[in-house]
Formats: structure tokens, C-alpha cells, sequence
């Protein structure tokens, strides 16, 4: 009895030192953020991106952390017509999916046509179907509920036309129009290419005119490329099981295998074990909520944490200003009328009440306190180091002289004499933007005791529903890039058909003008001078406010070697390019 | 007790009807925006929104909407769980084993030490063990669990975590998650074949000891943290119901006939003392399933707890509606089983 006990003690040490140490072959990536699905077509969140990034690739990639240099992947060369409505792109011999397929100009062709067909509603593909079809809606959506066959064969040719093969590999994109903004589209993850009969045997699309109609909107994530991929990229998904997704090193990569063997991508929603994960060794990388938090880390032995100045965040935060408020059933706007009480719909529409605002925003107090000294002031909602940023123009910064003047003159003067109060919101939980809100709170209540501004959060939901309702009167969102092009954001901010123009109310042909402009040029220099136009106008009229963008960083332990940021991967670098000692 | 058994079982369906009911008119409270939340991961989709509330339906009257789930349900299909990505019962499939296994390796301390406190403190009334075992109780039953989860991790993971390991000869360590990476990779690449999904009984399966110790020692502290809140109430129980049996007629006379103290105090009183026990403990389980939210999101244990707590706050409905109905099970299955021991232990309790 007493071997037995020995024996079996002596088994069970054994094995505990089997995992006592931490694996040199594995990378360990510990992160809140959930994945939503593996299937280019349909992911849209940072999350799965950075996994997609990693199992698929596009024709082109970037260099190093430049978002403006590019360097051949999938593809070996490319062309653009001259009216910048045609790609031609030379593609790589000698590919391999993981599934063990050839890759060939069919898996790229598929692979436009798929999200095309597919584009459903949740999912990146809008951008990329603007520059193939007159709409960014699916056919369903875009057709209504009274189309006729004619006009579904109508979008049909616009997807037919839109990737055709010369050969194996040679493919050409045919745009609906000149898109300057086409080539960095292609290198985002929406337009990983995908392996074509690896899907078609796993019940995706068939690739054919006869069942594309069945296949318009749909839920991607009930079909095989939702958990089952096959790309070319460096790393295979061996599983995800819906929290912990393992990869391991492709054999066959054209590049060469890359140093690390397995990636586990895992889900750890508390940050205090995601702390300590790293510190014992368990984690190799961990996601950071904040730069405040880093203070914990700091110092720690075997952690290593990546921070460079120029490492400035590409999401672009933002004040807005809803220059056409609802006003029905919305609390925020108290009594409706500029009373003391409350604000009218127009309370910001009005520019000298805007600018009012901008000159009591501390843009130097909110990167002292909120960033913690490390973060960069924005010209305008671009981020910088985007074609056409300009960092010499003027900003709004605290400035209560200047102040006064606008406040005075807003609505006539009425503002300041009868002063207002209404209710600015955010997203709870989100701290960056409730201190932004309540740093511009305490200056604008202090310029005049009649005035009111409180702030508020709330859930993620009602936050949706309550601004998509246009009842927001102020509110702190933000916008990161999907393809590294300056429309991305300019669009979406400043144009009156943009997307948050909605929630805005925003409404100004001059810049409206602008925007067109810089979309239908190809002329690199002319889409610099246009957009660094959209900064002049937007000081000039103050439609939103920009708050400073944080310095972005990176935890690991010290024995990963070759981390750099590149803004426009999701996981800041590529898993092939790092090594660990 | 047979037919008191169908008749319980038969009542099911009408539980779950009520519960899934409830659980679709509140969510009808939400607007159909405030729903499609839960497929809006990042502000860029939000352009999409109403577009989204279109693809899922939200936009449906209720009826529409609850019929067309209860068809989908009676067929297996539970729907979709944008918290775990991929299908509500898949996700019950894998973390349900999880979530057991805790639940019931933490019931043998839960018990344990609660019973044996709840006897030596009622045997040893106003005593310094009874003194001891009443502020036990009153401290573990109002600290709250994730001070005690983050405290225990900041202490035996964190600062204890390399001395003790150094300590144990590299053999020893306690932290987070179910099992070690090594293992989930093993797993992945199906080298640790899940037969069960209960990691103790597939790593014996397997015959994979050094697996069962990797799991049992991850298992520690969400253990202690379970039973440090849960043991305490049961040591109040059986400290309560000890003492009134303590003063029962019947022990008197055991004693009075000279029977041996220790025959008395744990074969006459304690058997008779464990009967709301019992009942309680029907419950711990239940409690230990459905509420161990904290527990596993601090020790990163993957168990449905967890994921709730994050479909709920995404108003993920199907998973809602998924794991209400799982609760509603296990609440009734739960209650059937406390019933049926109730009267095993207790000869004069019988259903008709």
C-alpha cells in the first residue's frame, strides 16, 4: 500500500513539473476581448482581427509601422489606371492554404465576389462594396422587397464585373468609379483572401450566378469559415472553442516558418489576473485597460513594457456637438428652450456656442491627467501621420478670454444671460470619455453660474439607441480605422451624408464640398491640400471637438523580441514577425 | 414517491414556459436598438444599426419573436450566444462540465467544514471554538467573494506564487484558469481527448495523472473562495439545528440509558441535526452553479457563470434565455433530489 501511495505521488510530481515552466515555443496573448468570428466576410471587431491578421493575408501588406509604405504579399506588383478605377494586381506563385490548396487568382476572385454576395449588415464589407456597387447595402437591402429578377441581375453584373482573372494569377478589380482609397482597402482584413475550395466543400457559396440570391445577408457566422479557416497566413487555427483560440506555425508559409510554434489567444476578463499572469510568466502579452494601470506593472520584474511617442493612437475621439437635437421625450435637454432650464434642438447649431465650449476644453489638463502625460493633441479628426493631417494649423485649447467672446455672442446673447443646463453623455465604463466631458463640465460651469452641464453615462445599448435616436446633445465617441485612408474618417465625421451625420445633425455643403473633392482624385498631393482644407474648415466652424489621442504601449514579458505598433493591425504586430528567448 | 417523482417531472414544462415568458416580456422592455447591441462590437458597426436590428428580427412583434424561439428550442437550437460565439447549447455543452465540476468538488469543503464546525461549535456552546466558529461564520458569509478571489490570487499567485513553487520543488502551484496552457494546447490539438468534459474524470480516463493534479491544483483556490462564503451558512444551520436536537427528548434519554457520549452527539443528535442540512445543501449546489460569477471571471475558470455575466451585460438575449432555462432545470431537478433524500434520511417524511 505504501509503494502504491508512493507511486502515485511520485506520478503526479511528475507531471506538475511537466508545467512548471513556461513554454519557449508559446506565445500566450491574455485579453477581455472576445473574438466574434473568423471569417473575414463577417468580422468586424479589433478582436478577431487580430487572429484573422494572422491566419490570412491580403495582396499587400504594410512595412514595419509605417501605415503609408507597402510591401508585396499575396501579390508581387499592381497597376491603376489612369481615372483610378482599375486595379490590376500580379499575384504569388507558389502559395499554400492551410487546408493544402493552391492559392490561384480563383480563391482571389472568390474572395471579392463572396463578400459582395454575403455583405451582411454587422460587418465591415460596406467600405469595400461602396467601391464596386453604387450602394454599401447587400442586394436584400439595397433592392427593397419590390425588386424584380431584372433587378437583381442588374447587381449580379456589378459583382460579376467586379474581380476578373486574366489567368492564375493575374486579377482586376473594376470600381464603379475612381477610388483613391481602393488599394489600402484591399490590404484590411475584410479582404483576406480566403481559400475557395476550402469553403465551397465546407457548404459556403458556390461561386455561381444560379444560387448567389441564396446567400444575400446572411449570418455568416453559422457556416464553416466561421470557426473553421483556411488561409495562407503564417498561423492555423488548430481550435477555438469560443474563449481560447490555439494556432500553430504553418509548415508550409512561402515566407518561412515563423519562430514561434503556438499562439494561445485567451480570453481573461479580469484584469488584476491578467496582471499577475504576466508578472508569473503565464502570459507573454496582456491587454491593458489604461495607462494609469500600468503603474502596477512597471518595474516589475521580466515585464516589459513597449512605449515609443510616436506611437500615437489611430482611434480618433471625439466631443460632438448635436447641432439638431430630438427633443421629444429626452431628458437631457431639460425644459427645451434656452431658459436657464434647458437647451432647444438648435442649442448647437449655433457656432459661437460651439466654439464657447472648444475654448474650455484643457486639452494640456486632460493629457497630464487622463493619459497620463503621454498623448497628442489633434488638429482635426484625422489621426496623424494620415495623408492630408495637418499638424500646423490652429487648435482650440482652455483659453477662457476667447471663451468669453463666444459664450457673449451665442444665441444672440441669450446664452449668457439666461444661461442653460443639459445633460452630456458617454458610454459607462468608458473613463477616457467621461473625463473628457467632465473636464469641459467644470470650465463651462465656472465661465457663468447660469450655466448647467451634467453628465452622465450609459450602457453600452442605451447608448446606441438614445444617440441613434439623435437625442444625444453632447456625447464622446470615438472612431479607429479599418484601412489606413484619411476618408475613412473625414466622411464619417465631417460630411453631411456621413455616418455620424445622423447623430449630428451636422450639415455643411462647403465641407460636404471638400470631402467630394478628395474621393474622386487620385492625385495624392491634391487629396493632401483638400483634406488639410477639411482641418481649416473644421477650426473655422467647430462642428466637433477632437480630444487628445493616447500614446499607444505594449505589455509583454522581457523575453519577446521583435514587438513594434503598426496602428493598422489589430494586434499592433504580426505573431511571425516575434521571437522569444 | 414514484408518482410524487413524474408529477414533479411533469411540471417541468410549465416552468420552463413561465420562466422563458418572463425573461421575453422583459426583454420587449428594451427597444429593438438597444438589443442589436449585442452584435455592435465596435463604433464603426453602429452605422449598420438599423439595418442589423432588420437581418436578426428585432424589429418583430414579441410573439413573433418568442414563437419563433420556442420553435427553434423544441428543436435543440437555443439560438446564437454573441458572448461565446457559437450556439447557446454548444457553449452549455462545454462549460456546464466546468461549472459541475467546481460546483461539486467545492461542495465536499462546503459540507465538511461546515458540518464538523457547525457540530464541534453547537457541542461546545459559548466556548471559545463556538466564539470562533460564529465570527467564521459571520466573516465568511459577509465578505464578498471577489474581495476574497482577488485577495487569495494577489497572495498565493502573486507574492507566495514563486517561493511556494521554489518551496515545492517546482512541483507545486497554484493560479488561475482550468487547466495549464500546455494542456489547452494539448487539448486543441485533440492529444487529450474531452470524453466527459469533466477534466478530473477524462484526465483518469485518459490516464493522464499529471492532468488530474494540473486541474485539481487550479481548482484550489476558487475552491476556498466557494467555501469560505457558503460553508459559513451551513455552519449556522447545523449549529442551530445541532443545539435543538441537542435539548430533545430522546437524548436525553440515550443518555440517561449510558450510552456513550460520542454515540450520542454523532449518531442520535447529528443525523437527526443534518436534516435541514441537507436541504440547504440542495440549494449550495444550485447556488454554487448558477452564482459563481465572480469566482470564475477572477480565476479565469470557463464555466457558465462566466459567461453569463458577459452575455447579460450584452444583452445577449438567446444566451439569457439559454441559461435561464438551464437554471430553471437544475432549480427543479435540484429540488427533486433534496426531496428525494429528505425523505431517505428522514423515515417519516413520505410523498403520496
Amino acid at each position: 500500500m505504501t509503494r502504491l501511495i508512493w507511486a502515485f505521488t511520485m506520478i503526479i510530481i511528475a507531471g506538475a513539473l511537466a508545467f512548471a515552466f513556461a513554454q519557449r515555443d508559446t506565445f500566450v496573448y491574455q485579453t477581455p476581448f472576445p473574438v466574434d468570428s473568423l471569417d473575414p466576410a463577417q468580422a468586424y471587431d479589433t478582436a478577431s482581427g487580430v487572429i484573422t491578421e494572422n491566419v490570412f493575408e491580403t495582396l499587400y501588406d504594410y512595412v514595419g509601422e509605417s501605415v503609408t509604405e507597402f510591401q508585396p504579399a499575396l501579390a508581387t506588383s499592381w497597376t491603376a489606371s489612369d481615372a483610378g478605377d482599375q486595379f490590376t494586381f500580379t499575384l504569388r506563385e507558389g502559395v499554400s492554404f492551410h487546408s493544402g490548396n493552391a492559392f490561384t487568382c480563383a480563391d482571389v476572385e472568390y474572395t471579392v465576389k463572396r463578400m459582395l454576395v454575403h455583405n451582411p449588415s454587422d460587418s465591415g464589407v460596406w467600405f469595400m462594396a461602396e467601391s464596386f456597387l453604387p450602394t454599401q447595402a447587400n442586394a436584400n437591402a439595397y433592392l427593397g422587397d419590390d425588386a424584380t429578377d431584372a433587378d437583381y441581375a442588374e447587381y449580379w453584373q456589378w459583382i460579376d464585373n467586379a474581380a476578373v482573372c486574366a489567368d492564375d494569377f493575374t486579377i482586376t478589380f473594376n470600381l464603379i468609379g475612381p477610388d483613391p482609397a481602393f488599394f489600402t482597402k484591399m490590404m484590411s482584413n475584410v479582404a483576406a483572401i480566403v481559400d475557395r475550395d476550402h469553403a465551397i466543400a465546407n457548404g459556403l457559396w458556390d461561386g455561381t450566378e444560379a444560387t448567389w440570391r441564396d446567400w444575400v445577408g446572411v449570418n455568416l457566422r453559422d457556416f464553416a469559415l466561421h470557426n473553421n479557416p483556411s488561409g495562407t497566413g503564417a498561423y492555423r487555427l488548430v481550435d477555438w472553442d469560443g474563449s481560447t483560440a490555439v494556432l500553430e506555425a504553418f509548415d508550409a508559409y512561402w515566407d518561412g516558418v515563423p519562430p514561434i510554434r503556438n499562439v494561445v489567444y485567451e480570453i481573461v476578463e479580469e484584469q488584476s489576473t491578467r496582471l499577475l499572469a504576466v508578472q508569473a510568466g503565464d502570459a507573454d502579452r496582456i491587454a491593458v485597460g489604461d495607462r494609469a494601470t500600468l503603474a502596477q506593472i512597471r518595474g516589475a520584474p521580466g515585464v516589459t513594457i513597449h512605449e515609443d511617442p510616436s506611437w500615437v493612437s489611430t482611434t480618433v475621439g471625439m466631443i460632438f456637438f448635436n447641432h439638431n437635437i430630438n427633443t421629444t421625450d429626452n431628458p437631457d435637454v431639460g425644459s427645451g428652450m434656452l431658459d436657464g432650464r434647458g437647451i432647444p434642438a438648435n442649442f448647437f447649431d449655433d457656432a459661437d456656442a460651439r466654439k464657447c465650449f472648444a475654448y474650455n476644453f484643457d486639452q494640456d489638463a486632460f493629457i497630464a491627467q487622463v493619459l497620463q502625460g503621454e498623448g497628442a493633441k489633434l488638429t482635426m479628426g484625422l489621426p496623424t501621420g494620415f495623408l492630408g493631417y495637418d499638424p500646423d494649423l490652429p487648435m482650440y485649447n482652455v483659453d477662457f478670454e476667447a471663451a468669453l467672446v463666444h459664450c457673449e455672442a451665442a444665441h444672440g446673447g441669450a446664452m449668457w444671460e439666461q444661461g442653460f443646463e443639459f445633460t452630456a453623455t458617454y458610454n459607462a465604463g468608458n473613463t477616457t470619455r467621461q473625463a473628457a466631458l467632465e473636464i469641459l463640465k467644470d470650465n463651462i460651469e465656472f465661465m457663468n453660474p447660469a450655466f448647467r452641464m451634467n453628465v452622465r453615462a450609459l450602457s453600452w445599448p442605451d447608448y446606441l439607441a438614445f444617440t441613434d435616436e439623435g437625442k444625444g446633445t453632447m456625447f464622446a465617441l470615438g472612431w479607429a480605422p479599418s484601412y489606413a485612408d484619411s476618408d475613412y474618417f473625414v466622411h464619417p465625421f465631417y460630411h453631411s451624408e456621413g455616418f455620424y451625420a445622423g447623430r449630428t445633425g451636422i450639415n455643411d455643403p462647403v465641407m460636404d464640398d471638400l470631402i467630394n473633392q478628395a474621393r474622386l482624385t487620385v492625385d495624392e498631393a491634391e487629396r493632401e491640400a483638400l483634406y488639410s482644407q477639411v482641418g481649416q474648415r473644421a477650426y473655422e466652424t467647430m462642428p466637433m471637438l477632437p480630444y487628445p489621442s493616447p500614446t499607444t504601449f505594449i505589455v509583454t514579458r522581457d523575453v519577446i523580441e521583435g514587438v513594434y505598433l503598426n496602428a493598422m493591425y489589430s494586434g499592433q504586430f504580426l505573431w511571425k514577425d516575434i521571437s522569444k528567448r | 414517491m414514484f408518482a410524487y417523482i413524474v408529477r414533479r417531472l411533469l411540471f417541468m414544462p410549465v416552468v420552463f414556459l413561465g420562466v422563458t415568458l418572463m425573461v421575453v416580456l422583459l426583454l420587449q422592455l428594451l427597444s429593438p436598438a438597444q438589443r442589436a447591441a449585442a452584435f455592435v462590437r465596435s463604433d464603426a458597426q453602429l452605422r449598420n444599426l438599423d439595418a442589423i436590428i432588420v437581418q436578426y428580427g428585432l424589429d418583430q412583434p414579441f410573439h413573433v419573436q418568442y414563437v419563433n424561439w420556442m420553435r427553434e428550442a423544441a428543436q435543440g437550437n437555443l439560438g446564437y450566444s454573441t458572448a461565446s460565439s457559437e450556439p447557446v447549447m454548444d457553449t452549455i455543452r462545454k462549460r456546464f462540465p466546468a461549472s459541475a465540476e467546481l460546483a461539486l468538488i467545492s461542495l465536499i469543503p462546503v459540507l465538511g467544514l461546515g458540518i464538523w464546525l457547525g457540530t464541534l461549535a453547537a457541542l461546545n456552546r459559548d466556548k471559545a471554538i463556538d466564539q470562533f466558529a460564529r465570527v467564521f461564520a459571520i466573516v465568511g458569509w459577509s465578505l464578498p467573494n471577489f474581495v476574497l478571489a482577488i485577495w487569495l490570487l494577489v497572495i498565493f499567485y502573486g507574492a507566495l506564487g514563486e517561493p511556494l513553487r521554489e518551496f515545492a520543488g517546482g512541483a507545486f502551484r497554484l493560479e488561475p484558469g482550468r487547466v495549464s496552457t500546455s494542456v489547452n494546447i494539448e487539448i486543441a490539438n485533440g492529444n487529450f481527448p474531452l470524453h466527459t468534459r469533466f477534466m478530473l474524470i477524462d484526465s483518469i480516463i485518459n490516464g493522464r495523472w499529471d492532468v488530474f493534479w494540473d486541474a485539481l491544483r487550479h481548482l484550489v483556490l476558487p475552491v476556498i473562495t466557494l467555501a469560505a462564503t457558503s460553508s459559513a451558512l451551513i455552519m449556522r444551520v447545523m449549529r442551530s439545528s445541532m443545539l435543538e436536537t441537542l435539548s430533545q427528548d430522546y437524548v436525553r434519554t440515550a443518555r440517561a440509558k449510558g450510552l456513550p457520549t460520542a454515540t450520542v452527539h454523532y449518531k442520535h443528535a447529528r443525523r437527526n441535526a443534518l436534516i435541514p442540512v441537507i436541504t440547504l445543501s440542495g440549494f449550495t449546489v444550485i447556488f454554487l452553479m448558477n452564482g459563481v460569477v465572480i469566482t470564475e471571471t477572477v480565476f479565469n475558470y470557463p464555466g457558465l457563470g462566466r459567461w453569463f455575466a458577459t452575455a447579460a451585460v450584452n444583452l445577449d438575449y438567446p444566451a439569457v434565455m439559454g441559461f435561464t432555462l438551464l437554471t430553471a432545470f437544475i432549480v427543479v431537478v435540484g429540488n427533486l433530489v433534496v426531496d428525494i433524500l429528505y425523505a431517505l434520511i428522514d423515515p417519516r417524511i413520505r410523498y403520496g
